[in-house]
Parts: structure tokens; C-alpha cells; sequence
């Protein structure tokens, strides 16, 4: 299913001063922000939708399509801003490029404002980024000297909290408010930052524009799944021998990213467990590990690509506690404007907390799958879904294991790896 | 983290250069919580009154907004901020157990400050640095593949 | 047109409305927690869920448009769980303390459990805890009760603009506090109280004395404090008032009040009120029968219009009276006693002001809709401030502003100063006003065309603009940049409607004439409608029913012979055609060509300035009649006391500052007699048929005799009033000026407001007093000292202060908190300093509203020369710290 074999995200990132923009430009950078400049804007996008890119902020919402309502909304002034929140659990892929390859994603926001006609630019990087940021300063300011950057780009620093990577939440908290949620109609595409319309990308999103733009819609299209194309960063974490991040195209088999990439199972245990993309994402037992990684593929698997953070689990490992902190993450993160969230989250968490110690009761799965039963599909954003879905996947998929917890004090019983 | 010494015009000066950036004040809001925190060590009451006079807020929108976030301090921390991950892919690999080496060691516990005031610890959600974990923050300086003896020595590095 | 099904009936709209809108038009409930009409759409609560077909997951009624061929279902075994479901995430939580809140009976948290059934505990953890907060002087919070519906909040932030409150943490750990537990901004309104469905934020007034099932009555009235004249709700037991409400879409303030309004009401009930009517016996008053001192009363006053004459009498009334009450007053002392020396607190500036803008506009060109105001283009607020004078109408501009009108402050406007404003303030102080007006009128000159429709009052501008001062001129004087001002008559270059908010200090101002002009031609230009403050609530009603030494109800003058002999012929008595003497005449003349006075729930001894030397002139009387609930400084130099009954114990009628009759009703029987039948009662002695049965007799002879309320009845008055003009016949004002449109004997009428405007020519800037100024404040929780009788109203705010800026402070050495002693040639005074950033330098506010400590102390007056009105003056002004 792979096609052509090509770095375009962290090609250069050996480099130790991949960083810097000569370094850049030495490898053909801004080439393709030139070449967008001497496009129609409307072509621009015209390629974009072409090129069948999806958001790699863990939605995969076609890019182009996303664009192409933004341009059409007639107010402006009109906004880009980079999701840079980085906050789903296992995920450090948007690191890495803010850090060791930031004019990637730099030169994409401006192919990006001349296909918008955006005036504005801000970049929504996380508040535990610290090192990140002063990276970004360093290259937007490089950028800016060197005439690549036509429009002010400002870093907004978030302050801790994850439900602000959710674009509507980001927006708000762009604007200085507590970063909740906001009604959707109307969408940020029409009345985003500032109620002016506002795009919003991932910015591994960004970074795969220059590729798509120097090289074409179609020589993209060549790479990986066609109905998903494109590389995609994943970055894997939890008990493999060599965690790290892999530019591998869609479509790369987990068993692939597991065992070829990241080394295979840390010390040579048995695969017990993996989450594909993140905390989010339903959980995979090892008969699972075949699953082609993209937007397309992984939810025939039983779960989704979200930002493609592989967490692997070997054997050995107490998953009862790993749910347990799972909840206790959404718990910590919800932002509390809907009620089944708000207060299912705990409660979800506390049960798996006296299973976890021991305390368990007879009930408490049934309990737990219809708490978070009650939760799935009743709340406002899909944080609270992803709470509920971690509880019931983890019970779907390990039951015996609950169950065994539930019979037998788990802290007696669990071996670590 | 304030560093003693360290000399400002008035309270948030570098504030009016921050406004720039946005349309309207209220967008500075978050910035300039950020340099409230920066220069009086932790969002204390005057400090986010500073915050709502500067950018001509109502003092509880500020608050509010302000406690929304987890790095946005309510109430004094010690010298340095030592934020732990624990999150899954960290606890897998044994984030949990140093914090029973902090709180043996420093008389740490999550949310609070060491007696002599010189850390003050916060559990933290996944701080993007999985491959390495376990990981910390300490202030704005990432350590990783942390193990017992090893984050003592990184923390015996700050004064 | 949409058309759609819900549960199955086939729906049909004129508009794309939420589910919820649709649902309740035609009459199907689907219940909500965290939706409110008035508030920002939230969908938080998750309450509202239903199945809509063709859609996977269940959706929020409250926020989804419907559209068309949607099929709904709000009832159906999948919502009915997912409601259930909601109910026990909300109940796990939930404290069940019902038996010990006072909201059981009215919760709506309550009210579902009920009718979806309570869920078995299966929550074993510990809940969520948070202490009882009490240590506000009239709200608790209790946040274990919270549901976190925000409705407070956005009450708070999104209507009343206070932003007192805030969600403070955020997931579970959500709850609602003031700044740091303290009063921030706020305000008091209590509109988070009337919006929170449970028992999380509650007023502390009555705490724990009833259950709301055990109220007797619930009795729709109208608030007695300002001019805005909003509708509350008392709810009694026992013949006492047990809490005020307002729900959305009471009347014109739509269910929002102020403090005033909703926590003053305790002073009703206060043991201080005066019960039986009192006669000075050897200089002291004691008590006596109605009938010795209705008897005593008449007996005195029929004296001594026999041996002086009717224009020995005067009478004083305030704008707490009804419209029925002030007619009979004045119908007393006109065809009665024989005098025409009346007059009323309006003086002090709504009536002056009027008369000259209707005068420029047309009679009711100051009847307008409050509600109208944030849907114009632009706001301009003169020389006051609404929010704290008539807060519920300074919500509109607050409003206005929040939806990006554009809004311009002209003055010092505390309560606007966080919204989005242009802020043309002086440097220093009130009282710049007219310079700053001037310039932004020569500003809007130069880019505004002039449309041509008021061609007489378009000369007298043109002849106006050549001597205007430009903008830098009002900046080297007022201090207010030449740039703002350019820049504000640009922003409103393209305006077509407006709306105007003036202050009466425009009116009692030396410059009142110059102040008139302005605002009239700023209004033409902008397109206004012009509102002007009202303080009292039926300050309106004293101009319309005739409350004044020239003009007769419904607003007609008493120098033409015709309407005259109406109301001659209608009383069955002459009237004396000469016009009387105004309020501060009649002081002033007290003890001279003034014998007796009859004061009418007014108390000049201590509202009106130069106190020192009114009480002198109240003392000089041969008789005085007071008739007022408390025993006022008035009423203790009176040689007859009548206890009147106060707002919530008779019947009758208030005209609000939109020239809006609005009912009064009587709430508690309390013993006494209304005041209407006293005025009869004296009436008839004075030789007046006294034919009234209630209060509905005298408002159908109103209607009679007066032209703008012919045809009305006290019945027709419906809920939400009758608008100007009514359903009668204004005076026919042309714009033109009067000689040349109107007959002889009206033109005469008016046209001594109009004519010598057009030769009044701007004659340079009012100089700037250097120094400390002394500005009369108007604290929001305050109106006059009845006010001081509330409990609440006090524990908010107990006693006087002189408000003045930190720079003022320390340049005088006066630290907050400080004592300080405050002297002017007329007296002096002590009190609290409190410095308050954010004041106009060099100004020392304090207001009138303490008996000890009142600004009037201090306050002497000159009388502008045409009006009447006395405007205030402080010569000598020192402030020592004690
Ligand atoms: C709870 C939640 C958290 C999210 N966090 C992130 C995030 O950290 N980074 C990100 O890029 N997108 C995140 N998203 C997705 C964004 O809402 C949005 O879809 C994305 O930024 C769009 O960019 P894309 O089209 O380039 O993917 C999150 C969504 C949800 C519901
Ligand atoms: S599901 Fe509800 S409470 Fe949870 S984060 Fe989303 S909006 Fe907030
Ligand atoms: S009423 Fe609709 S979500 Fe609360």
C-alpha cells in the first residue's frame, strides 16, 4: 500500500541546525511559498483540495475543504491560527517540528495566509512548549527579515489545559477567555477568532503544504492511502525499544510501526495492549496490530487514527490502572460546561479507582459501562465521548481482566514489565 | 519565576507592547497573566488586579479566566516549579514512583511547596515528551528519562 | 416558512427558531436547566435532549434551528433515559438538603426529579463540597447546590454588564464566587437571583421565615424608586412583604431590576413609619383624629386665603405621589384655596428640560421607548449616568454598547466606563459639559449635512456654528483630546437614528439655555429620541397632571383663557389666571406674600440646598401641612401631620419617563387612609364636591377634563401601561416657531421657550473653576432618605462618604476610610472619605441621601433666571481631615 518513500516533515531534522532558515532554504525551502505567490489564491486552495489533504489534528477533516468555506465567508479581516496544543496524550509529533523544523510549518501558514487572503496569523502553542516557543520566535523572526512572512504571526501561549487543542475552545481562549467550547453553528470558517472568519490547522497539517505545493497535488496523491494520502508523523511511546517519532506514509501498518520502527516490544514481552492514536482512541488488543494507520482504516479496526500516538503496552501491564488514569486525565481536563462530562468523568474514575484498590464490588463494570453509556453521546464536545469510549473499550476488549481485579487485589496480583 | 534583581518600569510594563498583537484588549488577557506570573511569582490577588487595570477588565473576568488554565499558579509556589508527568505512556514507565522519592527526599507532595520553599510540585497530564518518560519540567527546562537517582540529581542542580 | 413535526403534530413557522422555541410556540414543554430567553445561548446542561430523525446522536432543543422537514421527538423512551441520566450526573453531587432551602417549592431541579423520577444512589463516593457563603450582606451562596448553568453569570456579564461574578476553576471543581469573596463591581441588581433555577445563589432578606407555598399573594406592581417604573412582583404574607421578584418579560425592564428596586422594600415595613395624624400643640405634635385634623387643617388654611388671599398658600409635591393624588392636589389648591402657586421636585430639572425640548420638538418629544435604545445606532449619554440614576434603562445602553452600537459618553459616566465608549470626559471635574457638547456639535457640522426638515431650528444652528469652539479650543479648556473628539463626529458621520440620554444638570445649570440648544440640536442632527433622567418615579405625573405654577393637566398652559375656563367649568370653581410662584420662590417668599404651605410626600427641608435657609423659611410660616409616610425633617416643623400610606398599600398610577401609565396596586392593607381620599376628604371642606369611590373615580375625571388622557380609562390601562399620548390630543407643536404656526394665545404659550433661542449666540466656554468642585452624587443603592429606611439598602451602603480620586486624596492628605470634615459658606459636614480610582480629579462627590450628612448641607443655589431651577452652587469649599 506504500508508494513513494519520502521525508518532506523531518527530512533534515539529523541537522543540528535544522532549525535555522539558511539550513532550511539549503534544502529547498520556501521554494514552494514562492511558487504559491505566483499563484492565483484560488488555485492554491484548488490544489490543496486536490491533493485529498486531511487535518492532522486528529479529526481528518479535508484541509481544502475546510479553506474553501473560509474563502467564501465575505467578511474580513480573515485569521489563520496553528493548533499547536499539542495535548493528547502520547503525542509529541507537533513538538518535533516546532522545535527542530519550524520553518515547515512556518512556510505552510504563509502558502496558507496567500490562499485565505489572511491578514492575521497566531500560532496556539502549549504552555508546556517553553522550548518550542523560543524556537518560533527565533525562525518567525528569521522569516520576517528574510521577506518570507507577509503578515504578523504572533505565538499565543496557552496556560494548561487540554480542551483548548479543541478548535472552538482554542478560539475562545485565543481571545483571552476560559477556553470552553463554544456552540457550533457558527463555525469558526465564518465567524472564528474575533467573530471574523479563521482557519484553524494542525500543524503537522501546515507543514505538509510545502510538499504539496512544490511537488504538486498529484505526486502527493502518490503517497500512501489515496483515499488518505500523504506521510504522517506518528509518534510512539510506552513499552517498545526504540520510542520516538516515525515519518511513515498512511496507510503503515501498526504492526509495522511497532516491530519495524520503534524496535518491537520493550525487552522482547509480549504485545498486551495498544492505543493507536492517542488516549482518545479506543483501545486495540494485539490481534488488532494489522490495522493500516489512516483516517480511513482504523475505525474499520474498531478505533481512529486521532493524532496517531501509538502507546504501546506489553505484558504484564496492570490496564485496569492505565484506564484508571486514562479517566483521571479527562476528569482533570474536563472544562466542566456539560453536565454528563462534568460529573460523569469523576464518577467513572472513582469506580475504576476503588477497582484498582482493591474495593471493587460486584456491579462495578455494569456500573461503569452505564455511566459511561450515559456520557457517550450526551455531551457538548467530543472529550467527553473520548472518556466514555476509553471505559467501555477498555472493558470490551480486557473484561477478565476487570473482572479479575474486581475478585483479587490488583497490587497482589499485577507484574510489572 | 521572578529573578531577584531583576528591574521593571512598574508592574507589567511589557504589557503595552504585548496589546499590539491582538485586536482587543481582552485577547492580551492570557500574555498578561503570563507576565503577572512571571514577575510576582504567582497570580496573587494584587496581581491579577494589576492584570484588570492594566487592560481595563472586570477583576472577575480576569480571575476566572485565570483559573481555568493549570499552569496559571493560584497561590504562592516555591523557587522552582517542578512539574512531573504522570500521564499514561510516563506511568507506564514509572512516573509514580518518583514521586514517592520527592516527597521522601524534599517533603513533596503534588500541589504543594517544599517547607524550605524551594520547590513546589504539580502532577502534571502529558507534557508531549512520551519517548522520554519518564519526564519532568522544572521551570521552563525539559528533563527526561527520569529515574530515581537521576531526578535527584537534576533537582539538586537548582538552588 | 419552515415547516416541521414534533411528536408527530406538523408544525409550521414564519422563521428558523431553536427546537425549543418551536416547541413551546405550540404549546409542547421540553424541559431546560440551563437555557434563559434573556441569556446567550449555552447548551450546557444537556437537559433539553432530544431525538430529531435523521440524526444520530440526541440534540439540545435549546440551541438547534430547526429546519425544514425535521422531525422531532421530545418525549420518547431514548430522550426520556438521557434526561434521567442527566438528572442523576446532576444529583450525585447534589447536596438533597431541600428541607433547609429556601428554594423548595420553586426549584426547577426539584420540579424534574419529580417528573422523571429519582435515580437509585448508585454514587457511593463522597461529594463534592464547598462551605455556605453568608458573609454577604444580602446574597448566599451555597454552591453545593450549584449546577453550574452559568445562567448567573451570563446574567451578570452578558445583560447587567457587571461582571461581578465568574466561573472560577473548571471541571467538577467549577463554582461561581465574587472576586476573591469579596464585592467587586457588583452591583446588587440580584438578577442572578431571579435566573438561578435552584437554591445556589439566594437573597438573605427573610431567610428562613416562609416557604414560597405559604405566600398569600403575589401582586404585580410598579417600583417606587426611579422614573423607569419597572414591574415587580411582592409577594406577602401576613400583610408584609416577604421578597420582591421580576420575571422575564415583566414589563418595561423585561424581569430585570436594580437593587433598589429589589431589596429597598423593607423600609414599608418600618417601625419608624408615622400611623395617625398629628397636630403641633404648644409646639409639640402630638397625635390626633383624622377628623380633628382634616378639620384643623382646612379650618387653617381657608383662613388665611380669606385674609391673604389664595397666593398666600402654596403647595410642594414629590414624585412618589400617584398621577390621582397630585391631580387632586393641585385641584385642591387651585379651585380650592385659589392659588396657583404649585410646584414639585421636577423643577429641580425634568421640567425645565422638557419644556424647552418640546418647546424645539413638539410636545412628547421626550416619550420614548426604553427598549428602542439598543437597537439605534448610536447612544450619546449627556451629563448623567443612567445606570446608576435609572439602572435598569442604563442596561439598554450597556446593551447597546455590547452589540457594538456606538456609544459616547459625554461626562463623567462611572457605570459605562468597561464598555466599548467613546469617553469625551474633562480632566476635571463635571460641568464642562456644555464645552464639550459645543465642540462635538461644530465637529458633526463640518461632516453631517443638514436635512432641511426643521428650517427655524436649522437657522438658529447656522448662526450657532460660526461661533463654536473648535476642538482644540475644548481641549485647552476641558482637557478632552481634540483628536477624540474629531475622530467621535466622524464615527457618527453616517448615523440615522440615535438615541440621547441627558442628565438634568443640563437644566439646572447657569447655562441651561446654551445646554438646551445644544442637546436639541445634537438630537436633530443625530436623529434622536431624547430621554431624559428621571429620578422619581412619577416625576412625569407632577408635569403632566398639572403640578405647576403655569400649566394645567395634560400639560396646557394656564395663560390661555380657553383651557382655563375648561377646567373652570369641569371644578365648578374659578382659577386664578396669573401663573403662581415656582418651588424655590415660595421658599423664598415664606413668611412674606407666603402664609402656609401644604407639602405633598416631599421634604424641602432637607432636598432642596441652602438647607440652612429654608429651614429658617419654613419657619417664618404661619401654617404647614406635611403629608408623608416617615416623620421627616418637613414634617417635624408641621403644625398638621397627615401619615400618608406608601407605594405598596394603594392603588393608582405612575407615569414613567417613556410618558407610560403604568398601575399601581395594592398590595398590603395596612391602617391609614390612601392618600386620594385625604386630598378629598380636605377637598370638601374646602367647599370641593367630593365625588370619588376610588381611585378609578378620580382617574375618569383626569380623563375628562384632560386633553392628552381623554378617552382613557382607569380599567384600559393594561398590563404594561398606555403610552403617550395616551389616547388623547397633545398641544400641536410645530417645528417652525409658534407665531407663525399656531393661534395667538398658544404661540405666546411656547413660544417663550423657542424665540430667543435663535438669538442666543454661543457666548464662549463656561470658565473652568480651578480647584476642588463639589459635585452632587447619586449612589446607585439610594433615593432620597427613604431609602435609608431599608435594612439591606444600608447594610450595602450605611452611611454618607465623599467620593474623591486617590491623586485628590493625597495632594489633600486624606487617606480612604479617613474622617474628614467638608465646609462650604452655607455649613458644614462630616463624614467618610472614600477614595475611588477612576473619579474626575479635583471633584468631591457626596450625595443627599444621609439625614446628618446630606450634601444639601453644603450646597447653596442661584435661580437661573428664565426657569426657575436652582442651580446648586459651593463657595468656600474645604475639606479637613478630623
Ligand atoms: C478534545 C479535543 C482536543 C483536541 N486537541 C487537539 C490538539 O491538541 N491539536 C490539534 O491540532 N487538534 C486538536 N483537536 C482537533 C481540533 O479541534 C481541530 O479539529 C484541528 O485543530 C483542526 O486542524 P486540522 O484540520 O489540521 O486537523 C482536538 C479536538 C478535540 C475535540
Ligand atoms: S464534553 Fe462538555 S464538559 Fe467535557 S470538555 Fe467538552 S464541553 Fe467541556
Ligand atoms: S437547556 Fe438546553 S442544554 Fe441546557
Amino acid at each position: 500500500m506504500t508508494g513513494v518513500k519520502v521525508k518532506y516533515l523531518l527530512g533534515n531534522i539529523d541537522n543540528p541546525n535544522s532549525a535555522d532558515i539558511e539550513e532550511y532554504e539549503k534544502a529547498g525551502g520556501y521554494q514552494a511559498l514562492g511558487k504559491a505567490l505566483s499563484m492565483e489564491s484560488a488555485m492554491v486552495i484548488e490544489e490543496v483540495k486536490k491533493s485529498g489533504l486531511r487535518g492532522r489534528g486528529g479529526a481528518g477533516f479535508p484541509t481544502g475543504m475546510k479553506w474553501m468555506f473560509a474563502d467564501r465567508d465575505p467578511k474580513f479581516p480573515k485569521y489563520i491560527v496553528c493548533n499547536a496544543d499539542e495535548g493528547e496524550p502520547g503525542t509529541f509529533k507537533d513538538r518535533i517540528i516546532l522545535e527542530k523544523n519550524p520553518h515547515v510549518l512556518i512556510e505552510g501558514m504563509a502558502i496558507a495566509a496567500h490562499a485565505l487572503k489572511a491578514e492575521h496569523g497566531y500560532i496556539y502553542l502549549r504552555g508546556e512548549y517553553p522550548a518550542a516557543k523560543k524556537v518560533l520566535e527565533t525562525a518567525i523572526n528569521q522569516a520576517q527579515r528574510r521577506g518570507c512572512l507577509k503578515f504578523p504571526l504572533h505565538i499565543h501561549q496557552g496556560a494548561g489545559a487540554y480542551i483548548c487543542g479543541e478548535e472552538t475552545a482554542l478560539i475562545d481562549s485565543l481571545g483571552g477567555k476560559r477556553g470552553q467550547p463554544r456552540l457550533k453553528p457558527p463555525f469558526p470558517v465564518s465567524e472564528g477568532l474575533f467573530g471574523k472568519p479563521t482557519v484553524v490547522n494542525n500543524v503537522e497539517t501546515f507543514a505538509n503544504l510545502p510538499f504539496i505545493i512544490k511537488n504538486g497535488a498529484e505526486e502527493y496523491l502518490k503517497i500512501g492511502n489515496p483515499e488518505c494520502p500523504g506521510n504522517k508523523l506518528f509518534p510512539v511511546s510506552g513499552h517498545v525499544e526504540r520510542p520516538g517519532v516515525f515519518e511513515l506514509p498512511m496507510g503503515t501498518t501498526l504492526r509495522e510501526i511497532i516491530y519495524e520502527h520503534a524496535g518491537g516490544v520493550k525487552g522482547g514481552l509480549a504485545l498486551k495492549a495498544v492505543i493507536p492514536g492517542g488516549i482518545s482512541t479506543p483501545v486495540l488488543p494485539p490481534d488488532k496490530i494489522d490495522c493500516p494507520m489512516d483516517f480511513v482504516s482504523v475505525p474499520k479496526w474498531g478505533s481512529m487514527l486521532g493524532s496517531g500516538a501509538v502507546i504501546v503496552f506489553a505484558e504484564g501491564t496492570c490496564l485496569v490502572k492505565v484506564a484508571w488514569r486514562s479517566l483521571k486525565f479527562f476528569e482533570r481536563e474536563s472544562c466542566g460546561k456539560c453536565t454528563p462530562c462534568r460529573e460523569g468523568t469523576g464518577w467513572l474514575r472513582a469506580i475504576l479507582e476503588r477497582i484498582e484498590n482493591g474495593q471493587g464490588r460486584e456491579g462495578d463494570i455494569g456500573l461503569l459501562e452505564d455511566v459511561a453509556g450515559n456520557i457517550a453521546g450526551n455531551t457538548f464536545c467530543p472529550l467527553g465521548d473520548g472518556a466514555a469510549s476509553v471505559a467501555l473499550n477498555f472493558i470490551r476488549h480486557f473484561r477478565s481482566e476487570f473482572e479479575g481485579h474486581i475478585k483479587t487485589d490488583c497490587r497482589k496480583m499485577a507484574v510489572g514489565p | 519565576m521572578s529573578e531577584p534583581g531583576m528591574v521593571v518600569e512598574g508592574p507589567l510594563a511589557g504589557l503595552e507592547e504585548i496589546k499590539k498583537q491582538y485586536p482587543t484588549e481582552r485577547a492580551a488577557l492570557m500574555p498578561a497573566l503570563h507576565a503577572a506570573q512571571r514577575e510576582f511569582g504567582w497570580l496573587s490577588h494584587e496581581a491579577l488586579a494589576a492584570v484588570a487595570s492594566r487592560l481595563n477588565l472586570p477583576e472577575a473576568t480576569v480571575r476566572s479566566t485565570a483559573s481555568f488554565y493549570s499552569m496559571f499558579q493560584g497561590k504562592s509556589t516555591g523557587r522552582h516549579a517542578v512539574r512531573i508527568c504522570t500521564n499514561v505512556a510516563c506511568m507506564v514507565l514509572g512516573a509514580e514512583g518518583l514521586l514517592a522519592v520527592l516527597n521522601g527526599l524534599y517533603g513533596l507532595a503534588p500541589g504543594q511547596t517544599s517547607p524550605d520553599g524551594r520547590f513546589s510540585l504539580e502532577v502534571m497530564e502529558c507534557i508531549g515528551a512520551c519517548d522520554k518518560g519518564p519526564s519532568m519540567l522544572v521551570n521552563e527546562d525539559l528533563h527526561t528519562d527520569l529515574s530515581a537517582e537521576k531526578i535527584i540529581e537534576v533537582l539538586e542542580t537548582y538552588e | 416558512m419552515v415547516t416541521l413535526s414534533i411528536n408527530g403534530r406538523k408544525v409550521e413557522l414564519e422563521a428558523p427558531v431553536t427546537i425549543l422555541e418551536a416547541a413551546r410556540k405550540n404549546g409542547i414543554d421540553i424541559p431546560t436547566l440551563c437555557h434563559h430567553p434573556a441569556l446567550e445561548l449555552w447548551g450546557g446542561c444537556r437537559m433539553c435532549l432530544v431525538e430529531v430523525e435523521k440524526m444520530p446522536r440526541l440534540q439540545t432543543a435549546c440551541t438547534v434551528r430547526v429546519a425544514d422537514g425535521m422531525a422531532v421527538h421530545t418525549e420518547t423512551p431514548r430522550v426520556v433515559a438521557a434526561r434521567k441520566a442527566i438528572l442523576e450526573f446532576f444529583l450525585i453531587n447534589h447536596p438533597l438538603e431541600c428541607p433547609t432551602c429556601d428554594k423548595a417549592g420553586l426549584c426547577a431541579l426539584q420540579d424534574l426529579t419529580v417528573k422523571y423520577g429519582a435515580v437509585a444512589g448508585r454514587f457511593e463516593e463522597g461529594k463534592r463540597v464547598f462551605p455556605e457563603v453568608v458573609d454577604d450582606p444580602v446574597i448566599v451562596r451555597n454552591m453545593k447546590r450549584c449546577i453550574m448553568c452559568t445562567r448567573c453569570v451570563r446574567m451578570c456579564d452578558g445583560v447587567q454588564g457587571a461582571s461581578a461574578i465568574g466561573v472560577i476553576d473548571r471541571g467538577a471543581g467549577s463554582h461561581i464566587e465574587p472576586f476573591s469573596g469579596g464585592r467587586y463591581n457588583c452591583e446588587y441588581c440580584g438578577n442572578c437571583l431571579t435566573v438561578c433555577p435552584v437554591g445556589a445563589v439566594m437573597s438573605k432578606l427573610h431567610r428562613y421565615t416562609y416557604r414560597p407555598w405559604q405566600m398569600e399573594k403575589t401582586v404585580k406592581t410598579i417600583c417606587s424608586f426611579c422614573g423607569v417604573g419597572c414591574t415587580l412582583r411582592l409577594e406577602v404574607r401576613d400583610e408584609s412583604i416577604k421578597r420582591v421578584s421580576a420575571e422575564y418579560g415583566d414589563g418595561v425592564n423585561n424581569g430585570l431590576l436594580c437593587g433598589r428596586g429589589r431589596f429597598g422594600y423593607e423600609y414599608a415595613d418600618s417601625p419608624e413609619r408615622l400611623k395617625t395624624p398629628l397636630i403641633k400643640r404648644d409646639g409639640r405634635l402630638e397625635r390626633a383624629t383624622w377628623d380633628e385634623a382634616l378639620g384643623y387643617a382646612a379650618e387653617r388654611l381657608l383662613e388665611i386665603k380669606k385674609s391673604g388671599g389664595g397666593a398666600a398658600i402654596g403647595g410642594i409635591a414629590g414624585g412618589r405621589t400617584t398621577n390621582e393624588e397630585i391631580y387632586l392636589f393641585q385641584k385642591f389648591l387651585r379651585a380650592g384655596l385659589g392659588t396657583n402657586n404649585i410646584d414639585s421636585i421636577a423643577r429641580l430639572g425634568l421640567l425645565p428640560a422638557q419644556k424647552i425640548l418640546e418647546g424645539v420638538f413638539g410636545q412628547g418629544a421626550a416619550a420614548n421607548l426604553i427598549s428602542g435604545i439598543p437597537h439605534s445606532e448610536a447612544v450619546l449619554v449627556v451629563a448623567s449616568d443612567p445606570t446608576k440614576l435609572n439602572p435598569v434603562m442604563g442596561l439598554e445602553v450597556r446593551a447597546a454598547a455590547r452589540a457594538g452600537r456606538k456609544v459616547i459618553t459625554i461626562g463623567h459616566v462611572d457605570g459605562l466606563k468597561r464598555h466599548r465608549t467613546h469617553r469625551l470626559e474633562a480632566k476635571t471635574g463635571p460641568g464642562q459639559e456644555t464645552l464639550i457638547m459645543a465642540g462635538l456639535l461644530g465637529e458633526l457640522l463640518k461632516v453631517k449635512p443638514l436635512t432641511g426638515e426643521n428650517p427655524g431650528l436649522e437657522d438658529a444652528i447656522r448662526q450657532w456654528e460660526k461661533t463654536l469652539p473648535g476642538p482644540d479650543e475644548v481641549e485647552k479648556a476641558a482637557g478632552v483630546a481634540a483628536s477624540l473628539i474629531s475622530a467621535t463626529a466622524a464615527d457618527l458621520k453616517e448615523v440615522s437614528t440615535s438615541s440621547i440620554i441627558a442628565g438634568r444638570e443640563l437644566a439646572s445649570s447657569m447655562d441651561m439655555r446654551t445646554n438646551m440648544l445644544l442637546l436639541a440640536a445634537l438630537g436633530y442632527i443625530l436623529n434622536s429620541r431624547i430621554f431624559l433622567i428621571s429620578e422619581h418615579p412619577n416625576e412625569q405625573g407632577l408635569i403632566e397632571m398639572g403640578c405647576s405654577p403655569d400649566m394645567l393637566p395634560g400639560e396646557r398652559p394656564l395663560e390661555v383663557s380657553t383651557f382655563r375656563e375648561k377646567y373652570e367649568q369641569a371644578w365648578g370653581a374659578g382659577i386664578n389666571p396669573e401663573a403662581g410662584l415656582t418651588l424655590m420662590e415660595m421658599i423664598e417668599q415664606a413668611g412674606a406674600s407666603i402664609k402656609a404651605l401644604y407639602v405633598l410626600g416631599e421634604d424641602p427641608a432637607f432636598n432642596l440646598p441652602a438647607r440652612g435657609r429654608v429651614k429658617e423659611a419654613l419657619g417664618r410660616l404661619d401654617f404647614l401641612v406635611v403629608q408623608d409616610i416617615f416623620m421627616t425633617e418637613t414634617a417635624a416643623m408641621a403644625d398638621v401631620v397627615f401619615p400618608a400610606l406608601c407605594w405598596s398599600e394603594k392603588d393608582g398610577t405612575y407615569t414613567n419617563l417613556e410618558k407610560r401609565i403604568q398601575k399601581l396596586k395594592k398590595a398590603l392593607v395596612k391602617e391609614g387612609i390612601e392618600d386620594w381620599r385625604i386630598l378629598a376628604e380636605i377637598g370638601k371642606r374646602a367647599g370641593l364636591p367630593a365625588r370619588y369611590r376610588n381611585v378609578s373615580d378620580i382617574f375618569r375625571e383626569i380623563a375628562q377634563v384632560s386633553p392628552i388622557h381623554a378617552g382613557l380609562s382607569f380599567e384600559s390601562i393594561e398590563e404594561g401601561g398606555l403610552l403617550w399620548p395616551y389616547k388623547g390630543k397633545p398641544l400641536v407643536y410645530s417645528a417652525t416657531p409658534y407665531s407663525a404656526a399656531q393661534s395667538s394665545s398658544v404661540s405666546t404659550a411656547a413660544g417663550g421657550l423657542y424665540g430667543p433661542w435663535a438669538e442666543a449666540a454661543w457666548s464662549g466656554a463656561p470658565q473652568a473653576q480651578n480647584g476642588l468642585k463639589l459635585v452632587l452624587d447619586k449612589p446607585l443603592l439610594h433615593s432620597d432618605t427613604l431609602s435609608t429606611h431599608s435594612g439591606a439598602l444600608m447594610d450595602l451602603m450605611g452611611g454618607p462618604e465623599a467620593r474623591l480620586c486617590p491623586e485628590t486624596g493625597s495632594k489633600l492628605g486624606i487617606a480612604d476610610g479617613d474622617a474628614v470634615k467638608v465646609s462650604t459658606e452655607q455649613g458644614h459636614i462630616s463624614l467618610k472619605a472614600r477614595l475611588e480610582s477612576g473619579l474626575p480629579e479635583d471633584a468631591l462627590f457626596i450625595s443627599n441621601n444621609f439625614r446628618g450628612a446630606g450634601a444639601f448641607e453644603l450646597f447653596g443655589y442661584q435661580l437661573e433666571p428664565e426657569s426657575k431651577t436652582p442651580v446648586l452652587t459651593a463657595q468656600n469649599l474645604k475639606v479637613e481631615r478630623l
